[in-house]
This record gives structure tokens, sequence and C-alpha cells, in this order.
């Protein structure tokens, strides 16, 4: 004959159906918030867009701080690059000599009798090609789009800069063509964008220093509080060529609203693309 | 003893859905997909950024309907023009640099966005933050020209003018060529979960086609990991090149 149970078994037993009542309750609701949990703000994709990282975005021209009225004048004002004894031979062996004519003629030459500068205008090398005023900007306006994997410098003319800040890796030289922008990565550190950039094209830098394709560079894009100047700050490291790496800054200011950009257009078949000065018809 | 398993059973409640919280949601299962479009799937559908390219099966390009001023001999003249452009490397401009041989790299910032390709073209610049194209009397004019844009729904709506007709390469798909006068529209759309672009362009212009000449190019996105090679340089002066260009075929 069954007996019948203590009533305190009874509700003993109660309650351990309602806890294993709630226990289930909580392991559906683990179950409802995974299919429905927003992705963790800690655990999305670290985006270096942020709001004061867009305001390297636009349109830029680079300024003459020191007034020095060239951008050979300018560049004299840095601090000279100490150049190891390899560094310095690599540099007194790199100039280029000037390719027209003009520079070696001992004429002067009659009116409408234009002096040839260039020999070969719109030329297709050199380190200013592939995105290298992207690295080096001139006169013209540099153009910034900033996008959450990349950085892209679109400067006037020869080709554009890409600076990939999605966390890839850097890339490895001995399997790059080198180029006038190099391969160059970035981060944000707060406000600043830096940037690592390896592959250049060999050639001159600025303050009589000189990079391979070894050659390490590091910048920061810096924007001013006010939104309105941004400054690059260049170090150049490469123990076979600078016995201290070498610093320099450029400065940008910012242009209005509306502002676009420019083409600059070369046609090698145009013969005026070498003339320098053509003296006029005098009366 | 109640009570203290009912207060652990409270806490497990709250602590599992708390750590749940902070964990990436459980993805469906994987279905067969390339990883372009596994990528893609992530992205924003209001952002064309990435790297693009045309295939074999990417261009639908109707003949188009020329007016009836554009003769066998001014398509010969533009021809021939082209040709001398390729020949001194000139930037080869729009519509050409949409079909440039290589992918392109879109990018989508918050004032613009920028279209490059590794040839010798200048990049395409979309105005984002400007409802008007810029006066012709101060606009010079480009191989791109002046292009603005704006979304509508799931389309980027972009309005070019102030084309160049005297610069990069004129000739239009399905025929006819652009002039000062052409104005391009063009609607980008994601499709497929963001792993393909499609750009519908519209050429408009009385003295070139008789009706708005409109062809369509699907492009597949590249992997995230996509990096360009540095393009082979356009060289003007290297005469072998040049040979081959201007001479009859076999003819060294």
């Amino acid at each position: 004959m069954r007996r019948r149970a203590p009533a305190h078994l009874n509700e003993s037993r109660a309650r351990m159906r309602r806890f294993a009542w709630m226990l289930s309750c909580a392991v559906l609701a683990t179950g409802v918030f995974v299919s429905l949990a927003p992705e963790s703000p800690a655990l999305a994709q670290s985006s270096p867009a942020t709001g004061a990282a867009k305001g390297i975005e636009g349109d830029w021209v680079r300024t003459d701080s020191g007034g020095s009225g060239s951008f050979g004048g300018l560049s004299d004002k840095f601090k000279k690059a100490e150049l190891t004894p390899a560094g310095q031979g690599t540099v007194a062996n790199s100039g280029r000599p000037p390719t027209g004519p003009a520079y070696t003629e001992d004429r002067v030459h009659k009116p409408g009798d234009p002096y040839i500068v260039v020999e070969k205008p719109c030329g297709a090398g050199g380190p200013f090609a592939g995105g290298g005023l992207g690295v080096n900007p001139d006169s013209n306006a540099i153009h910034i789009v900033q996008q959450k994997d990349e950085v892209v410098i679109a400067p006037e003319r020869n080709g554009v800069r890409r600076i990939y800040t999605d966390g890839r890796r850097q890339a490895d030289v001995s399997k790059w063509t080198p180029t006038g922008s190099g391969h160059g990565v970035g981060h944000y550190e707060g406000k600043v964008l830096v940037v690592d950039t390896v592959g250049l094209a060999p050639g001159p830098v600025p303050g009589g220093g000189y990079r391979t394709t070894e050659t390490h560079l590091t910048e920061r894009f810096e924007v001013s509080p006010d939104g309105r100047h941004l400054t690059i700050h260049y170090t150049y490291s490469d123990p076979k060529i600078y016995v201290t790496p070498h610093s320099y800054d450029y400065t940008f200011d910012r242009l209005p609203v509306g502002s676009y950009a420019f083409e600059d257009w070369c046609d090698a078949g145009d013969p005026h693309e070498r003339e320098s000065i053509t003296i006029p018809e005098q009366k | 003893m109640y009570r203290v398993m009912r207060l652990a059973a409270i806490a497990l409640m709250l602590a599992t859905t708390g750590i749940f919280a902070g964990a990436p949601p459980l993805a469906a299962p994987a279905a067969r997909q390339s990883p372009a479009k596994a990528a893609a799937m992530a992205e924003n559908p209001h952002d064309i950024s990435g790297y693009w390219e045309l295939s074999f099966d990417s261009r639908k390009i109707p003949p188009s309907d020329l007016a009836p001023g554009v003769t066998k001999t001014i398509l010969e003249q533009k021809a021939a023009a082209d040709a001398r452009a390729i020949r001194y490397c000139n930037l080869v401009g729009t519509p050409s640099v949409m079909d440039p041989g290589r992918p392109l790299d879109i990018r989508e910032g918050t004032r613009e966005v920028i279209i490059t390709a590794d040839v010798n073209a200048s990049p395409r610049h979309i105005y984002l933050d400007r409802a008007k194209h810029i006066s012709a009397d101060e606009f010079d004019t480009t191989s791109n020209g002046d292009s603005i844009g704006h979304w509508d729904g799931d389309a980027l709506l972009v309005d070019t003018v102030g084309f160049d007709p005297k610069k990069g390469l004129v000739q239009i798909p399905g025929g006819g060529f652009r002039t000062a006068d052409s104005h391009l529209t063009e609607r980008y759309r994601l499709l497929e979960d963001g792993s393909v672009l499609s750009v519908v362009f519209t050429w408009e212009d009385a003295k070139v086609f008789r009706t708005p000449h409109t062809y369509e190019f699907r492009y597949y996105r590249m992997p995230r990991q996509y990096e360009p090679v540095p393009a082979w340089k356009c060289d003007p002066y290297d005469e072998i090149r040049n040979k081959f260009l201007e001479n009859p075929i076999g003819m060294k």
C-alpha cells in the first residue's frame, strides 16, 4: 500500500519543480538573447573612422609656413639628415641632371624660338609617379577620402596613394614592386593617423636624405583642433642611410567648402609640353 | 535552501544573458558562398566601397541610336583621336576608366566617393556634398567631368557634366562619343548581398544620340584582403610599344 508522502517532502518537491522550471527559463532566455543580441561595441570591428579621424578627410594644400618662397627654400630650413658614409655616397650619386638642351646650350634664342627644358615630358617613371605625390605633395592640392578599410590620398597627377587601415600586415618588400607611394598601413592613436610605409621607389628625401625600398617612413597626420590645418610629421628610418632617424614636418591648409579636384593634364604628343620660355616678338 | 536555489537560478539567468549579449550573434549555417560574398553580407548597403572587377559576363551593351548628323567619317575621326590618345599615354577619362582592365578601387567617404583605377587615369571624384554642378564659367573641363551624387533609396545616383572633348578616350560603349555637351547619369546599386555592384550608365547628347543611350556593367567584389599590383607604367617614349600601336600587324 502506497503511503502518502509527508507534507514537508511534498513541499520540497514542489520547490524543486519550481527551481527546475526557473532554470529552464534561464536557458531559454539565453537562447533568445543569443539570437537577438546586437554586436557588442567591444567586439565590433574597430573602426578607425572616429569623429576626430574624419578631420583628415577633405582637400588640402601645402603652406609655406616659414615664408621661404620655394620648395627648395622651405626644405633648406629642415634639420639636415645625418647620413652614414654609405648614405652620403648614395646621395652624392643620386642626382638626376636636367634633360632639356636649354640647360647646356650656350646661345640666346630669337623671338619665337622656345627654350626646351624637358626632353621627355609626361614621362612614366620617377619617384613622384605611382602616387608619390601623396607622400611628398607639391603645390597641387591633395584630396583625402577616408573609409574604414582604406584611406586614399589623391594628388592631382601621377596616381593615388592608398593607406590600408583594416589591420592587414605590412608588405614583404622582397616581393613588392617599389612605387612612389610604397605600401602603407595605418592605425589611429587617439586623433592621430599613424602610417608606416615601406617599398618606396628609391629617391631623394627633403632635408638632404634618401630612401630605398627598405627605408621605413612613419607619418603622423594630425589635424588642428579647429579642423583648418593639417600637419604631417615625417620620420625616415634606415640604418644603412641615416645615423639617426630623419624627421621634418609639412603643413597644410584645408581648402574652402565647395572646393574640388583639378586635373593636371599632360599630352606627350604636344610639342609645347617640352617648352619653357619663348621670347615674344619685340616691337 | 529553496531561497538560495531561487537566487542562484536568477543569478544564472542574468549572468548568462549578460555574457551572451556581449558575444557575437550566432551565424546562420554557412551556406556555400565565396569569401567575398560572405564579407559583403556584413557591409553597409549605402557604402559601395571595395575593389570591384568586371568579368567576361559583366557587360550588357546594346547598340546606340545615333543622331543623323553622326556620319561614318566623324566616327572614324573619333576613333583616330582615341588611338592617338592611347599612343601618347593620355589620361583615359570617363567612360574608359570604368572598364580599365583591372579592378576599380571605390572608397566612399563622408564628402565624396572616389573611384580609382591603376591605369593612366585621373581619379573620379563624385561629390556627395553638392547638389549643383560647378558653374561652366568656372569649371575647367576634364577627362572625367564634374560629378555629383546622392543616395536615393538603395541607389547612388550620379550626375556628370563638364567633359572635355579633347581629353581622354571619347568613344562610348555601344557606339557614339562624348562631347562638351554630354550628360552622363549613373545608377549604382549593390546586388546579391553586396557582392555585386550594378552600374547603369545613361548618356544624353542631342548631337550624338537620337535617344538616350543606356548600358549596364556588373562588377564582382574582390576579397577583402585584395591589393592591387602596381600597374605597368604607360611610357609614350617606348619605341617598340609605339611601333606595335602604329604599324600594321606583323610589321616590326
